[in-house]
């Protein structure tokens, strides 16, 4: 008994970090200025909490078998098909993030289609820098 | 399911059910970005974090329902998720 809890409790804290790492990533992805750091939001913390919620349910599937009923009642081939698509996830995800932001580097951008927030957002930082060059001056 | 999966008072498959809520509100607000989200490459980089959320979902409903069918179609969705983002960049 003392074991099942165990198991539930790593489960459901492996399950609850890989959707706080999702929501964040999503979170990132809609509220960032540019382009490259919605890459840059999207592209590690997607990966990572898929990984971690995959790996959850693995040691679910694997520590309680017959979860799957029906013809394929082996626990242990669901299990390392999860594995391959850990596996597949891990190598396909950073490709085709690498491969969008490639593409959008030989399009030619510095940053895509959204000069005014990023001159905006720059503005705000050279005005804190206009305080420290009088700061300098002084 | 067998097993019974009680953790303390809270069912397993309830956990599961909050977790693919959650993932859909958060593929909801990916959409919005997509819709949204000026050019091209905002559009094709909101397609691909959706259907790595799908993955996901897909294998949670999964384990909701304890259909081992939905694993093979999360596999697929993986791969025709990666093959269209590439032909995409590669346009």
């Amino acid at each position: 008994m003392i074991y099942d809890t165990l198991i539930n409790l790593i489960v459901v804290l492996l399950l609850t970090i890989g959707v706080f790492f999702m929501l964040s990533g999503t979170i990132g992805f809609a509220r960032f200025p540019d382009f490259y750091s919605r890459m840059h939001a999207t592209g590690k913390c997607d990966t990572l909490g898929e990984g971690l919620m995959l790996v959850a349910l693995i040691i679910y599937e694997v520590a309680y078998t017959g979860v799957c009923e029906g013809p394929l009642k082996n626990a242990l081939l669901v299990g390392v098909k999860m594995l391959f698509l850990i596996m597949f996830i891990l190598l396909a995800n950073p490709t085709s993030t690498h491969a969008i932001a490639k593409a959008a580097y030989d399009v030619g951008l510095e940053p895509w289609r959204k000069p005014d927030e990023t001159i905006a957002w720059l503005d705000t930082g050279r005005g804190e820098g206009d305080d420290e060059d009088g700061g300098e001056t002084s | 399911m067998t097993g019974a999966e009680l953790f303390g008072i809270i069912d397993m498959q309830n956990v599961f059910l909050v977790m693919a809520v959650l993932i859909v509100m958060a593929s909801l607000v990916s959409l919005y970005r997509g819709i949204e989200g000026p050019g091209i490459f905002n559009r094709i980089v909101a397609v691909n974090v959706i259907g790595t959320k799908t993955i996901v979902l897909l294998v949670l409903i999964g384990f909701i329902y304890g259909r081992p069918d939905f694993f093979d179609i999360a596999l697929v969705y993986a791969i025709l998720n990666f093959i269209m983002t590439i032909a995409a960049t590669r346009y």
